[in-house]
């Protein structure tokens, strides 16, 4: 009798500790990664996010050096779309809500249809929704081909295109991707399905905490 | 056999805090829900409308006023407690048809982005949403009838 009791301590341990290991699990790298060999040795090039220039609501220049040393969420959408972006900001404001004081955080939302899509169309946009300054949120503007080709493989790997039959004139994705400071892809989030977001919302002081050391 | 040893030692701890946490959820649950209050005020065919106007909303509209029927920030406007829409109701079958592209003011706040119409929907289905967006949410308007409704379409 005294070992079956044993017995059972050891399992409920062992339960406890199974369960609280996700806590310390790392969040994957996303994309495919490059094998190279230096020196002899092989390395493992994994995906990243090349550099980048574009304009944000307040006319603020942002670049890969702004998230430098940050971790961040980035998105696509238009100001005049009848689809999903509404419901994707709604849920990003959910992010912004959470972490909007947060120092080493951003969110990155990229318009796809910048000959519309100002930078005063932006602001306006921005501050209707409810963020009053791109101290962390950064709405952004630019080269057309700039912004499809940071959304494309090479970048975030989303898909987007113009295209007149679907609606508001854009195919676009509800993703929302979160980025690591070396601008490695590590996760990516349905931003139309509030649970998924909540995954996002739980993920990013994991991603942060990485660099706790 | 393991477990019925491990039972007893457990009980005290675990069972407790379990039945505690089972009789919370119970508690909470319970209460007269809105669905019980709109079908007080709903006869029968309006109940059919407001059920029909449930799926029609979640197909044409939430993804622009969302489900809960706040809108978004000051982009779009509510229909949860809006006095635009509870004002009048002809008014927003006209809107849901044709869409809006002029600048509206919804509880005192200006919107400014375009709705786009709805050509598509007919008569009935718009007496559907409308009784659903005005008694969903704690909005209490009460029946919206197919008559009043293809009476404000035709002023158009
Ligand atoms: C693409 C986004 C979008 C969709 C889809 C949409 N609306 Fe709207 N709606 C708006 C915007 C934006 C306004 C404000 C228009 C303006 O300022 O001229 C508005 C205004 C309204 C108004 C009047 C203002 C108020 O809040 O009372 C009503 C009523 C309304 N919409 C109902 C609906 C219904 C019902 C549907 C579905 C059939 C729908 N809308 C679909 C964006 C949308």
């Amino acid at each position: 009798m005294k070992m079956w009791k044993r017995v059972c301590l050891w399992l409920v341990a062992w339960v406890a500790i199974a369960c609280s290991s996700p806590k310390n699990s790392r969040l994957p790298i996303l994309g495919i990664p490059e094998y190279k060999e230096v020196n002899g040795k092989i390395d493992t090039l994994y995906h990243t996010v090349p550099n980048f220039q574009f304009v944000d609501q307040d006319s603020a220049l942002v670049t890969e050096a702004t998230v430098a040393d940050k971790i961040y969420v980035a998105d696509f959408f238009f100001g005049t779309c009848p689809t999903i972006c509404p419901v994707m900001k709604q849920q990003m404001l959910r992010v912004y809500e959470q972490f909007k004081d947060t120092p080493n955080f951003a969110i990155l939302s990229h318009t796809i249809d910048p000959e519309h899509d100002t930078v005063a169309y932006l602001k306006d946009y921005s501050m209707r929704l409810g963020v009053p300054d791109n101290k962390t949120w950064h709405f952004l503007t630019g080269d057309k081909d700039k912004i499809y080709q940071i959304g494309s493989g090479e970048g975030y790997m989303v898909p987007l295109g113009e295209n007149e039959d679907a609606p508001g004139g854009f195919i676009h994705s509800g993703a929302f991707l979160l980025v690591d400071k070396e601008r490695r892809i590590r996760g990516k989030y349905d931003g139309t399905n509030p649970k998924e977001v909540t995954a996002l919302i739980n993920d990013i002081p994991k991603l942060l905490a990485e660099y706790e050391q | 056999m393991i477990f019925r040893n491990c039972l007893p030692s457990m009980s005290s701890k675990l069972i407790v805090p379990i039945l505690f946490a089972l009789a919370t959820a119970t508690a909470c649950g319970g209460g007269s829900s809105e669905g019980e209050q709109v079908l007080n005020r709903l006869n029968d065919t309006e109940i059919k409308y407001f059920t029909n106007g449930k799926r029609l909303y979640s197909t044409h509209c939430a993804n622009c006023h969302m489900e809960n029927g706040e809108g978004l920030g000051q982009l779009i406007p509510p229909l949860k407690g809006a006095d635009y829409l509870l004002n009048d109701v002809g008014r927003a079958a006209r809107i849901i048809v044709n869409g809006a592209k002029e600048p509206l003011i919804v509880n005192g706040i200006e919107y400014r982005q375009p709705m786009p119409g709805n050509t598509s929907l007919n008569a009935s289905e718009v007496t559907e949403i409308l009784t659903y967006i005005t008694n969903a949410w704690g909005n209490s308007y009460g029946g919206v009838s197919l008559n009043q409704i293809k009476t404000a379409l035709s002023t158009n």
